[in-house]
């Protein structure tokens, strides 16, 4: 008749483990079918599959300028060790505006902010957007450095950002993926399923590495340091995690934070203050 | 207090907790919260928060500014509706917002709200007040203190002020009408409108205006009268209304285009020249080569090629792809434009000359012939002609294969076979019209000489070049430009379809005259400069036969030239009537494309005829040196690279020398000069007083075994005109990577050869500067020159991935683009429901059952349970009397 309560509770907590599991079963899945095709070739026709790849390697080859002279090896270092970025009081907030839902911005909605009795001037979404850009379009991340990019909102809401997200470079777009995101709770990649942005469980602590070491940025920090110099101090074998406010107005409040620093005698903008940690970092694994 | 101690009403209270709160959004039962709304109501009451105050005092204070606003001013008239009892807070929403200074500014709040009202009702009491006075602003203030007599005066006289000032609009009015018909009569009587309409109409109006004249006399007095019967004609146009609707309809003079200021005809020429010079930069690149042959390919690579992706790229769809697309050059356009031709070609030919299309092949034969004993050419221009007219033939069949010319030319060469015999008999016919054609001759040059200085003004194109030599006979040079532009003036192809055919004939036909000009032996070399100025101009107007003829033409010279090499006792070097065409097709044709029908084969044959003919004598030096100076021409602009000239220059530079040089180098080079029988034939012997520049058609003339050749003075001077050509080479081809490699070996040579014993000094000089500019120019390209390094392989990004999101998001819709997908999944959404629902309803009817039989159960078991009791209960009553020996005697016993 009834079912009882306890089955259900335990199906529902399974759930949250699920994702993940759903996810990588579908990798795999894609994987074999990949794998599969390849096989077949492989068994019908071995010759001209050797043969295609020669030709390929030919190909790639003949892309390159001058043929014949040998390429510079690599200095690539094992020791891989990636950041992780946190945007906290990020302003995103998803309103319903006459009869659509929107990201809330200073801007276009000023006097709805206004009626509502907020403060337009809190509603700051394009700090967030510019604070992930500079993050993702920074050479750190380009060479894979980057782990992972953790948005807090005001409100709480706490998403991941897959280092190898596109974020739309106009703010109209990036609103709209927001908007998705807060309301779908999940964004995946086109034509694939892998979620590159999701809505996940607070607190973000549960997502950091062992043995990571969490610093704070602040302007109202009394330790004014030198990122460089900071960084080289930190070694190597510790999990970096930069917490950077995306708010107009006020201070990073998270209990967290094992080191406040201000990285700069003047109050940076967080793209700025960005743009300084990754270059540090950059330079400092000489990545140019 | 009564509502505190009230049960609070659970709906009310109880509202729906939300998650996340929504800024904007409304959910149902959410706008009215009456229980939160009362309590906030309650908290504003006064002395609610004061703790000092007790309960009765606080009820004192709310009742008496319960009385004091009902005594105020504001609220006297309101009606009292029973519930004024509770009073609610002075203002709509904003609540929150007054509390943190509630209890200290309590009174002052109210008296706020007060002001406020009062401010509020002014404000609608002097709109009200001013409502009705609106129609006449002008009085303004003090118009509220006059009477209502004195209101309805001043409207009445305003009223027939107005009235009055009609009736004299309407007088003026009339007048001005009059007026106006008394000047259209005039007008029409001044004949002036003569001129703007046309004859006929003219009568018309005269008719009109004499009727109406005096009919408006009339009109006037019985004006009154005429009022009903014009209502009537009104619906019948009268004349007058006619000849309007005509004149509308009549043609209107336009305005013509403003007359360009000079300035604004420069702007536009500059812009012109620049589109044309953008265009042959576009023409320059190499963009041309590919899109020359198969365009389409080009523009697929162009589309396919994998561009770099800033940092700032869009990255989604979002880009438009608006490449800029190739446009196709000129030169495309004529390729293209001679698949068009051929049908119409062939078809005009076909009428034209049946016969002469058939011979094509033979008439090129006989024309080649005809190329080699240039002077006896009069005999057979009629072929000539028809070889001018075949070229679109031949066209039609070559150029598209340009390459396979030469298979095109054997499969004629076995045509020919077959043809021999008819061919014959057509020549015998030919010379038999040639006989005819020079028959009637004199007697048209007999009429020419003798109307020497009158040249008629419209004269047919001449449709050979018998014709044309004819016409040009016994002229002066001036008289010849001054026929060749009236023929072309007389058959402009802006004036007649069919002109365009007559122009591309006289074409060929002026062609062949220029060439045949350049053979004649006392050169006419100013009828020759002169003749290219309208060669050019029609060249513009029919671009597509000027190139075919060229490119026919310089197929032929090939041909020619490679039969020549053959036999090398006759000299293979070009005659001057190539270099003349060679000349003319230069100046034509852009030199500067990339590809080009005429230009680009033109500079091929000339760097062969450098590249095989041996160098015999002086004259061979002069017409090589020439021939490298056109090239020099030929290549300025585009810059592309000539071996040939340059190996040529400096084979002449060797033989400036007088010992030979074995270096290993050089044997090289000799390699490559197999042909080039080096003598020293450039070597000055003896001093030179004074070097001239060659007079290259001076040199021409001369025979190849003159004296002159000899002579240490052309000897200097060839050098002079080496060096400034090789000058020219160096500063074109400055930005070539291999600039070094290419001219500092001819920079040794340059230093040898102006060591020379009897170098003169100019020349000297002359060549110490060349050599001193290649070897800076040089040392500049080495300074750019890099080491060698090692690649370095760029790192590779990680891939990157789009984010798939909606424009206009809308919660819970399917964004599936597969539609049969998202309609299924609905479904199977709506089937999940309704079983949800079903098990539902299912589970509620069970409960109900079961509930229902419970009762039932419960019934009987209560039924059950009272029988139970009852008999248990008599059994017991039975077993008690028993025991207690009630039953029987006892019981009798106990009553009594």
């Amino acid at each position: 008749m009834v079912r009882p309560y306890a089955i259900k509770g335990k199906k529902r907590k399974n759930r949250g483990e699920k994702y993940d599991k759903e996810e990588q079963e579908h990798k795999e899945q894609v994987e074999e079918e990949e794998k599969e095709p390849a096989k077949r070739a492989a068994i019908e026709k071995p010759t001209e599959e050797v043969e295609g790849k020669e030709e390929e390697e030919g190909g790639e080859a003949g892309t390159d300028e001058l043929e014949g002279i040998p390429i510079a090896p690599s200095d690539k270092k094992n020791n891989k060790n990636g950041v992780i970025f946190v945007l906290e009081k990020a302003s995103l907030e998803v309103a319903k505006v006459g009869k659509s839902f929107q990201l809330l911005n200073s801007d276009d909605h000023a006097n709805f902010l206004r009626k509502n009795n907020k403060n337009p001037a809190d509603y700051r979404p394009d700090i967030t957007h510019q604070a992930l850009l500079s993050i993702l379009d920074s050479p750190v991340n380009k060479a894979g450095r980057l782990q992972a990019v953790y948005v807090r909102t005001e409100k709480g809401v706490l998403f991941e950002v897959k280092p190898h997200v596109r974020i739309p470079r106009t703010y109209k777009r990036f609103s709209g993926i927001m908007l998705q995101l807060l309301q779908k709770l999940n964004i995946t990649a086109v034509g694939k399923r892998e979620k590159l942005l999701r809505v996940i469980k607070n607190p973000v602590t549960n997502y950091f590495p062992v043995n990571s070491r969490k610093i704070g940025f602040s302007y109202s920090s009394d330790k004014l340091a030198k990122m460089r110099k900071y960084i080289d101090a930190v070694g190597d074998d510790v999990n970096l995690v930069f917490v950077v406010g995306a708010m107009a107005h006020g201070k990073i409040e998270v209990d967290y934070i094992d080191d406040f620093i201000a990285i700069s005698g003047y109050p940076l903008s967080a793209a700025m203050c960005i743009a300084r940690i990754t270059e540090a970092l950059a330079d400092k694994w000489s990545i140019l | 207090m009564k509502l505190k101690s009230q049960k609070p009403n659970p709906f009310e209270t109880i509202w729906s907790r939300r998650k996340f709160d929504i800024l904007g959004k409304k959910r149902k039962g959410e706008e009215r919260r009456i229980g939160r709304a009362r309590s906030l109501a309650i908290q504003k009451r006064i002395g609610e928060q004061n703790d000092d105050l007790g309960e009765f005092e606080k009820g004192i204070l709310r009742s008496q500014r319960e009385r004091q606003l009902k005594l105020g001013k504001k609220s006297k008239f309101n009606l009292s509706d029973g519930e004024e009892d509770e009073f609610d807070a002075p203002e709509f929403g904003s609540l929150p917002e007054r509390d943190d200074f509630e209890d200290e500014m309590l009174s002052d709040d109210d008296n706020y709200a007060d002001e406020k009202r009062s401010t509020v009702l002014k404000h609608l009491n002097s709109h009200s007040a001013k409502d009705p006075l609106e129609g006449d602003l002008i009085e303004g203030e003090e118009n509220k203190h006059k009477s209502k007599k004195e209101i309805m005066e001043e409207v009445i006289l305003k009223s027939k002020f107005f009235k009055a000032q009609k009736a004299r609009d309407k007088e003026e009015n009339e007048q001005l009408m009059d007026e106006l018909d008394k000047s259209f009569s005039s007008l029409v009587q001044s004949q002036a409108l003569l001129s703007l309409t046309e004859p006929g109409k003219m009568n018309a109006l005269k008719a009109l205006v004499n009727k109406s004249i005096p009919d408006e006399h009339v009109k006037k007095e019985e004006l009154a009268v005429a009022r009903k019967a014009e209502t009537n004609n009104q619906e019948q146009p009268d004349s007058y209304d006619k000849l309007v609707h005509e004149m509308v309809l009549d043609m209107r003079a336009r305005p013509s285009d403003r007359t360009k200021t000079p300035e604004e005809i420069a702007q536009e020429e500059r812009e012109r020249l620049e589109r044309l010079e953008e265009e042959r930069q576009k023409r320059m690149l190499a963009m041309d080569y590919s899109s020359d042959e198969d365009g389409e390919n080009a523009e697929k690579d162009y589309a396919q090629r994998p561009r770099a992706i800033s940092g700032d790229d869009l990255g989604d769809s979002f880009a438009l792809d608006d490449e800029p697309g190739n446009k196709k050059g000129w030169v495309d356009e004529i390729l293209e434009r001679k698949d068009a031709n051929d049908s119409e070609d062939e078809d005009e030919d076909d009428s034209e000359d049946l016969g002469s299309a058939e011979d094509t092949d033979e008439d090129e034969e006989s024309e080649e012939e005809e190329e080699e004993d240039d002077e006896n050419e009069c005999e057979k221009t009629l072929s000539l002609k028809d070889w001018e007219q075949s070229d679109d033939d031949n066209v039609g069949t070559d150029l598209e294969e340009d390459e396979e010319t030469d298979e095109h030319d054997e499969a004629i060469g076995d045509e020919d076979v077959d043809k021999k015999s008819r061919n014959k008999t057509n020549k015998t016919e030919l010379k038999k019209c040639v006989e005819s054609v020079d028959a009637k001759k004199p007697k048209a040059s007999g009429k020419h000489t003798s109307t020497k200085l009158d040249i008629p003004f419209i004269i047919e194109a001449p449709k050979n070049l018998e014709e044309l030599s004819s016409l040009l006979e016994n002229h002066s040079n001036d008289d010849v430009i001054v026929i060749i532009n009236r023929i072309r003036a007389s058959n402009a192809i802006k004036l007649a379809a069919e002109n365009r055919k007559k122009m591309q004939v006289f074409y060929g036909v002026l062609l062949q005259y220029f060439a045949v000009l350049a053979n004649k032996k006392p050169l006419n070399f100013e009828l020759s400069n002169l003749l290219v100025k309208p060669i050019m101009e029609m060249s513009t107007e029919i671009p597509f036969f000027s190139a075919i003829c060229a490119r026919e033409r310089i197929l032929r010279t090939r041909v020619q030239f490679c039969e020549a090499l053959k036999n090398h006792e006759n000299g293979c070097w070009p005659t001057l009537k190539t270099l003349f065409l060679l000349r003319l097709w230069s100046m034509i044709f852009p030199c500067s494309d990339y590809r080009h029908v005429v230009t680009t084969p033109a500079l091929l044959l000339m760097c062969e005829y450098l590249m095989r003919c041996p160098i015999m004598s002086g004259r061979d030096v002069a017409i090589g040196s020439f021939l490298c100076s056109m090239i020099l021409m030929f290549t300025k602009q585009s810059r592309k690279f000539c071996p040939e000239a340059i190996m040529f220059l400096r084979t002449l530079l060797m033989a400036a020398t007088d010992h030979k040089l074995a270096s290993e180098q050089d044997s090289q080079f000799y390699h490559f000069m197999e042909l080039k029988a080096l003598r020293p034939l450039l070597c000055i012997h003896d001093g030179v007083d004074e070097i001239n520049p060659l007079n290259f058609l001076m040199v021409m003339e001369m025979s190849d075994y003159s004296s002159f050749f000899r002579s240490d003075n052309f000897r200097a001077s060839a050098l002079l005109t080496v060096i400034e050509t090789l000058r020219g080479f160096i500063e074109i081809y400055d930005g070539l990577n291999s600039f070094p490699e290419i001219f500092l070996p001819i920079a040794t040579v340059l230093v040898e050869v102006s060591e020379q014993k009897h170098m003169p000094k100019a020349l000297k000089d002359k060549f110490n500067n060349v050599s001193q500019l290649i070897k800076k120019k040089a040392g500049e390209t080495h300074t750019l020159r890099r080491p060698l390094q090692l690649r370095k392989q760029k790192p590779a990004p990680i891939k990157l991935l789009n984010p798939q999101f909606e424009e206009n998001f809308v919660k819970g819709r399917d964004y599936d683009p597969d539609r049969e997908r998202a309609e299924r999944r609905k479904l199977q959404k709506l089937i999940k429901r309704e079983a949800k629902g079903a098990a539902r309803e299912l589970r509620k009817d069970n409960y109900f059952l079961y509930e229902a039989k419970q009762r039932d159960k419960e019934l009987v078991e209560k039924e059950r349970a009272a029988n139970y009791g009852r008999a248990i209960a008599f059994l017991q009553e039975q077993e008690h009397a028993f025991k207690s020996g009630q039953l029987g005697k006892g019981s009798k016993k106990r009553r009594r």
